[in-house]
This record gives C-alpha cells, structure tokens and sequence, in this order.
C-alpha cells in the first residue's frame, strides 16, 4: 500500500507543521484538486503543496491553478512546480489580437538549454506517471525588476545619473540572453515587466516564464524585440507616462511640451516614447532608441542584436 | 535572370489566389512563358500541440491542404488558356518537417521572404509575384510582412505585389 501524506512528512520532516494533511499524487493531470497539504510524487522526489501560485496585478489577485508552491521534502527547499495545462488565450496589444498558447514541451525544452546559465531561472522537467511534463523550478529569491526601480526612492534625474548607468549595463547583459535564445531557435515569447527579476543577493537580472508561444512566421521574434523596448523604456523613464502623468508632471497643461501621436509607442498609444520632451537630459542618442518603438517610427529593430548595436553606444557615452 | 519566368509565391491564402489569377491574367495568350507557383512550407508550431503525434498529424493536413491549392491553381491557369506545360509547381518542404523527403533545400522557417528570394535566384526569374495581406505598422513591426520584405530586399528581378 502506498504511503498516506503523514507517513510521508514523518519520514522527511517530523517537526513540520501542516494544517492539512491531504493526498498522495502521482497523476497531476487534475491539477485543480490538488492544493496544500497534499504531495506531489514523481521522478523520485517528493514535493509537499504549500499554496497555488497567484499573479497580482492592479491589486488583484490570480490564482494560478497549475503553479503549486512546493517544498521539496527530500532538501527542504522551496520550489514551484508547473504542471501541464494548455491553454490557447488572446494577448491584446493595443489594437492587436495575437493568438498565444501555453506550452510546457517549450519550457521544458529552454530549461535545459539554459542550464547553468543564471540569466535564466533555473530548474527542470520530468514526467509524472501518466507522462504530463512537470517543471520544477527554483524560486527566484528576489522582486520584479519594474517594482525595484518603481519603489527607489529618488526624483527622475537622480535616477537617471546615479542609478540608470548600472540598470541599463544589466539590462543589456538580459538583451544578450534573450539574443541566446534566438541564437538557439527559441522565443521567450512573455516578455513585460513581470518577467524580468532583481535577484536580491548579486542584483542580476532573471528572466522567468517561457512557456508563451505563438505562430509568426516572418518576424518569429518581433514580439520579444518589442517587448524589450517596452521594458527599457519603463526603465529609461522610471515609469510609464501618459498624456495625463505629463500633465501632472509639469504641474500645468500650459507648461507641458507639446506632444504628437508619433511621441507615443506604436501599440501602446498612452504611453510616451519620447522622453526627451519630458527629461531632456536624456541623450539623443538614447531617445533615438526608445523612438524606435515609437508611432512615429518608420525603421524598426527587426532582431535583438540591431536593437543592442544601438543601445550598447548609449551606455557607453553616459558614462 | 530570364524575363520569361515568374515565379509566384502563394502561401494558400485568398491574396495568394488573387495573386496566381492577376498572373493568368496578364500572361493569357502569351507563349514561352514558365511559370512556378510556389509555396514554402510553414509548419504549424510544434509547441502548440500535446505531443509529436497530433502535431504530425497536422503536418499531414496542412501539406494535404497545400497541395490541394497549388494544383487547383494550375487548373485555374489552364481556365485562362495557358498551355500546363507553361506551369509548374514547387513545394519548399520545411527543413523540421516530419514528412521530409531530402530535398536538396528546405526553409529553415526565420524568412519565408528569404527563401522566395533564394528560389527566385536560384532559378533565374525575372519575375516575383506575391499577394498583400495590407497589415498595419503594428502588425509589421510584430508580426513581419513577407511582401514587404521582398520589395525591400529583392535583387535583379522585377517584383508584382498584388493587393
């Protein structure tokens, strides 16, 4: 007879404390039913089920039904686990429906090719007795790199001489890896801001999720570049600003620069590419960059490294 | 480059077919002309599907549906009086497809462009034909645009771009 939860914990963890003791699972292919205190078995390791994982965005919490918070019993460690849930959804990007799917073939797969590789979260994949792909990945001991920034408590020109150089000289490094991964054929294919982490202890920059995919043929990777030119322009600007944040910035609708649709990027229409109306300390040549993205835009960046050829110069002259 | 060749990319869309029509169009009654309607395979994503099986079973569709529109657009010409020996057809296989026959060169699926352009070359046409979809400057800049990336990077041959 197979063992009971309590069996289990006795044997791992005596002095753990579980409210529940719930089920056994081998089979996580229901993965709705299964909540803490139950444990997961599978590949030899025993992973008892502390919470479901949830998103927060605007205050609100979404729970994540096929993340599970874990402790691994054999090490004690925390690690969550991602069990097999398709799911084909619609990503609105402003005017733009692009048709996404969750795949955990495509995870499992980036996992092992960025083992070792601390650009990345790290972890791996196994199957559990009716073959569904789990993976097991270590938690990133740190915050979203959009909250770090969001919460450093200077005005935007402080930020932008004392603290831009060393975000920007990172934020390039996770350029460079996204790069690798379209070396290797592979999208990231959920690049935002939830995506890229501040690990606490080196302050190295973590890319999470990569189970997003969707069907583009002729610009498989234009979804990541633009992506990328969201983030430094949130990290360029401290924040996102729309037409009314520039009103308030400036105190007066009349003391305001006067701002065109191209000043706006390209998809999201309420957010200012153009920072330099609003901080014109910022150079020309970074500007150029964000303008990119922009309504305005006419050449785009159609690969990362076009889009580092240029960004890497404007680290460089800022130092 | 040899005038008298053309060579249409279709990809088995209504621009396509709009495409090999505005050529049967132009062509009809025209002698020593070849014509290749092309078609570059693009699996459907191999993620998107539980496991190999159903994602091969859907290759299998796919090229079927494919192949059914490259030849129902030869016959198309031949409605046009174009003689069938006037066109041919050409099937790039996908250099991951699972039902691969070792051709001498498949796509690697970064460029469909790229690969049009290749075979247009390669084969000395004169001539590049490919319909329009008409996305917008988002879309372009996300999701790519095959007839613009042959406008912009075609070399040696005269390029129709069909609306």
């Amino acid at each position: 007879m197979s063992e009971t939860v309590k069996q289990i914990l006795n044997r791992f963890q005596s002095d753990a404390y579980m409210g529940r003791q719930g089920k056994v699972y081998t089979d996580t292919s229901d993965f709705m039913r299964i909540t803490g205190g139950d444990v997961i078995v599978f590949k030899d390791g025993h992973y008892l089920v502390l919470r479901d994982e949830v998103e927060r965005s605007y205050g609100i919490e979404d729970p994540k039904y096929w993340v599970k918070r874990c402790r691994h019993l054999e090490s004690g460690e925390r690690r969550l686990l991602k069990l097999v849930f398709y799911e084909k959804f619609f990503l609105q990007m402003g005017d733009i429906k692009i048709t996404c799917y969750r795949s955990p073939r495509k995870e499992a797969r980036i996992l092992d090719l960025v083992r070792g590789d601390l650009r990345f979260m790290q972890g791996f994949s196994a199957e559990d007795e009716k073959g569904n792909t789990i993976r097991v990945l270590d938690v990133v001991k740190g915050k979203r790199l959009d909250n770090w920034i969001y919460e450093l408590d200077v005005d935007h020109r402080t930020y932008f001489f004392e603290y831009l150089p060393q975000i920007l000289e990172k934020f390039i490094g996770a350029c460079e890896a996204i790069a690798y991964l379209h070396a290797n054929g592979e999208k990231h294919g959920d690049i935002r801001r939830d995506h890229l982490w501040r690990e606490t202890s080196s302050g190295d920059y973590v890319w999470i999720d990569f189970d997003y995919t969707f069907d583009f043929h002729e610009n498989p990777f234009g979804l990541d570049v633009f992506g990328l030119g969201g983030l430094l322009l949130y990290i360029v600007g401290k924040g996102f600003y729309s037409q009314n944040d520039i009103i308030t910035l400036f105190g007066d609708k009349k003391k305001a620069p006067d701002i065109e649709q191209g000043d706006f990027l390209l998809v999201f229409k309420n957010r200012l590419a153009n920072l330099h109306k609003i901080f014109p300390y910022i150079p020309e040549d970074l500007n150029w960059v964000l303008m990119h993205f922009s309504a305005g835009a006419s050449v785009y960046y159609e690969t990362v490294g076009e889009f580092l050829s240029e960004l890497r110069p404007c680290l460089k002259n800022m130092r | 480059m040899d005038v008298n060749k053309i060579l249409v990319a279709i990809d088995g869309s209504e621009n396509s077919k709009r495409a090999v029509e505005y050529v049967a169009d132009v062509v009809k009654g025209c002698r020593d002309f070849e014509i290749t309607l092309l078609h570059i395979e693009r699996l459907p994503d191999r993620d998107v599907f539980p496991d190999e099986d159903a994602w091969k079973k859907e290759c299998v569709a796919h090229r079927g549906k494919i192949e059914s529109f490259l030849s129902e657009n030869k016959k198309m010409m031949a409605e046009y009086s174009i003689p069938e020996k006037m066109v041919s057809t050409d099937y790039m296989e996908s250099c991951d497809s699972p039902l691969a026959k070792e051709p001498s060169f498949c796509s690697r699926g970064t460029s469909i462009a790229r690969d049009i352009l290749h075979v247009a070359e390669k084969g000395h046409f004169g001539t590049v034909v490919i319909g329009r979809r008409g996305v917008s400057k988002a879309e372009e800049f996300m999701f790519g645009s095959v007839s613009n990336k042959i406008v912009h990077s075609g070399k040696n041959c005269t390029i129709w771009v069909v609306q």
